[in-house]
């Protein structure tokens, strides 16, 4: 593409510069919407992410076909302290948490409730996370602590107990001690009331104490540091590691832990990028009503270049040049507005309003805008497209302009 | 071989019921170098003769050929393709790119045909200075008068050598001097560097310095004159 053609170009677009930067606007408008849809989008699709993977981890392990296994202890996994350290020799740089669920009955004085207390050793990044959501009162489980117990509000308000109370867990049935008594140490606010009812901490040796030794109902691993999901790509390698290591458990990440919402999730991107193809048209009808007017404006030009021996091709090709350069220099302003934009999201914001919504669910309220290079460049090539696509009809009449007709025209 | 060779041309425009029949059987023949005035009153086909030789048109009748070769019946592309190689033109009026500079239109015609940007400013800055337009070169169309617009037109079919330089009444719309004065720059092109040219106007005031008239009346060659010297 020879330089002076494009010189020609811009100074054909530059003649109707009103016109031209409207529609130059237009284009710049809808490629920094794009941008800050799609990175919205992503952050929703990330704050799910999160709300997948936060508590439950990347990876669960369980024993093989625990789904079927209906008897608690058959559920169990053996040799918990040894598999763990096959997991995290798999897992480098992952929080591994081994969990271990005992069901069983929760007694203070007169009043008892039934829970499924949860033991497990929280590693900081972890329970950082968890109080973070769930504000506590007094202090929160211990590594290895044999006798703190964590409630929430909504148990232990259920058991007339506090802090510094002692309860008892009953454990029926179970390879352990089957009961064990605990002081309460601290007290988590659950926002959600049913979960708040049934909130019960113990360290992983506690539990175990009470239930089964050197057994979890599932290990877990977490990649805390990953907020946005297309960053996790440890998850599937370490998951195929782990098979292949431990290929009598069973080993789920968190995509096949809930399927049905990773559809949603892994839908929503495609989703969004025909949402913006519907934003592109739009624009690009403005930039079609610009190059077409061009067009006419021009008649008797293209006619007297016919005469000198401009091919329609070249008429064509001069036409969409123009659009192309329009839509070009629209998404570079786009792109030059909507990046910076993007940044600054991707650093976590909060929406107004939606943040009560969010913390009554227990889910985080700051989002984290993030962008796929692959949409920008969806976003640029939509914009080129648009330029090539609106040039189509007014470069087509303008090529089989006659000559002569052409010149007749207006002048 | 004659440089143009026209044969029994007739051209039949139909718009409507009304068919006007702008050329019935013209028969002309254009030599190299020759400066050769088209000349007859308005509406007598003089226009409609010029497409023709350029191919801008088909005829309804007859045939044209440039160096022995046919050219009255080739497609679209070729017709262009052979404009831009045999032919150059300077029409009426408005025949500058409004957004190009003088020199800038002076070389498009090269630029078309895919001449490097040296050389084409060069050379159209030498067809700009044959018109005595070189202190223009930088000047937007508009900011020229009307005279200088034909002039940088001229310079235009100039600078890319043409073998024939085609002008439809291009002094039209310029006042008697300033169109006597782009005649006369033509023919000394004319003479100066052999470059042959085919103009045609309605104004015989303007014909004292050709030394070929051909006078078109109703669509037919009424007469021939040829003056030895001007
Ligand atoms: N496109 C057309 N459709 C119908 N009739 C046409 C068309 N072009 C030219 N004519 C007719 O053909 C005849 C010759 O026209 P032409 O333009 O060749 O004349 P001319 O000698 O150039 O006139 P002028 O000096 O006014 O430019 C005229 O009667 C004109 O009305
Ligand atoms: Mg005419």
């Amino acid at each position: 593409m020879p330089v002076a053609v494009i010189f020609l170009a811009w100074r054909n677009l530059w003649r109707q510069r009103r016109r031209s930067l409207t529609s130059l606007g237009a284009v710049a408008f809808v490629v920094c919407l794009s941008l800050l849809y799609y990175s919205i989008g992503g952050a929703a699709v990330n704050s799910m992410y999160r709300n997948l993977t936060e508590g439950a981890g990347q990876i669960q392990l369980h024993v093989a076909d625990y789904r079927e296994v209906r008897d608690v202890s058959a559920g169990l996994l053996r040799n918990a302290a040894a598999i763990t350290e096959e997991v995290r020799a798999q897992a480098a740089g992952a929080s591994v948490v081994g969990v271990l669920d005992v069901p069983g009955l929760l007694i203070h004085g007169e009043r008892s409730r039934a829970v499924a207390v949860s033991g497990r050793d929280w590693p900081a990044p972890l329970s950082a996370a968890y109080l973070r959501t769930n504000p506590i009162e007094g202090s929160f489980v211990r590594a290895g602590d044999p006798t703190g117990i964590v409630l929430g509000r909504g148990l232990a308000r259920a058991l007339g107990a506090g802090i510094g109370d002692e309860v008892v867990l009953y454990a029926p049935g179970s390879e352990g001690f089957g009961a064990g008594s605990f002081t309460v140490i601290g007290l988590v606010d659950v926002l959600d009331p049913v979960a708040a009812a049934r909130t019960a901490l113990l360290s992983l040796a506690a539990a175990q104490a009470v239930a089964a030794d050197d057994a979890v109902s599932r290990i877990e691993v977490h990649y805390p540091e990953i907020r946005r999901m297309q960053d996790d790509v440890a998850s599937t390698e370490t998951a195929t590691r782990l098979r292949a290591a431990l290929p009598a458990l069973s080993v789920e990440t968190w995509r096949e832990l809930s399927p049905t919402l990773v559809r949603i999730l892994d839908s929503l991107r495609p989703v969004m990028a025909i949402v913006s193809v519907i934003f592109f048209v739009l624009a690009g009808l403005l930039v079609v009503n610009s190059i077409y007017l061009g067009m006419v404006e021009r008649i008797h030009e293209f006619g007297v270049l016919m005469s000198l021996g401009a091919s329609g091709r070249r008429v064509m090709g001069l036409i969409t040049l123009e659009s192309v350069l329009l839509c070009g220099a629209g998404a570079a302003l786009g792109l030059a507005i909507g990046l910076p934009l993007v940044g600054l999201m991707g650093r976590g914001f909060t929406i107004p309003g939606l943040e009560q919504y969010y913390a009554s669910f227990n889910m985080d309220p700051v989002f984290y805008a993030s962008i796929h290079p692959s949409e920008v460049l969806f976003a640029v090539l939509f914009a080129l497209g648009t330029g090539v696509l609106a040039a189509l009809w007014p470069a087509s009449i303008a090529s089989r302009l006659e000559p002569v007709e052409a010149m007749r025209f207006t002048a | 071989m004659s440089l143009y060779r026209i044969e029994n041309l007739a051209k039949r425009y139909r718009s409507g019921e009304v068919e006007t029949l702008a050329l019935r059987g013209v028969d002309l023949t254009i030599e190299e170098g020759e400066f050769t005035a088209v000349a007859g009153p308005s509406g007598s086909g003089k226009s409609t003769l010029l497409h023709l030789m350029g191919a801008l048109d088909a005829p309804s009748a007859g045939e044209v050929y440039l160096n022995g070769t046919r050219i009255d019946k080739l497609g679209k592309r070729a017709a262009a393709r052979m404009r831009l190689e045999n032919l150059g033109f300077v029409f009426q009026a408005y025949n500058l790119i409004p957004v190009l500079t003088a020199l800038e239109n002076a070389a498009f015609v090269l630029e078309l045909r895919g001449v490097g940007r040296r050389e084409r400013e060069a050379r159209a800055r030498q067809a700009l200075d044959d018109l005595d337009m070189a202190g223009y070169a930088d000047r937007r169309p508009n900011q020229l008068s009307g005279g200088q617009q034909q002039r940088v037109a001229v310079a235009r079919a100039l600078a890319a050598e043409p073998k024939i330089i085609l002008a439809d009444e291009p002094t039209a719309n310029l006042d008697s001097e300033t169109g006597h004065a782009l005649i006369e720059l033509m023919r000394h092109l004319n003479r100066e560097h052999g470059v042959t040219f085919v103009f045609s106007t309605h104004d015989p005031r303007l014909l004292d310095s050709v030394d070929r008239i051909v006078r078109l009346e109703d669509g037919r060659v009424a007469g021939e004159e040829t003056r030895v010297s001007a």
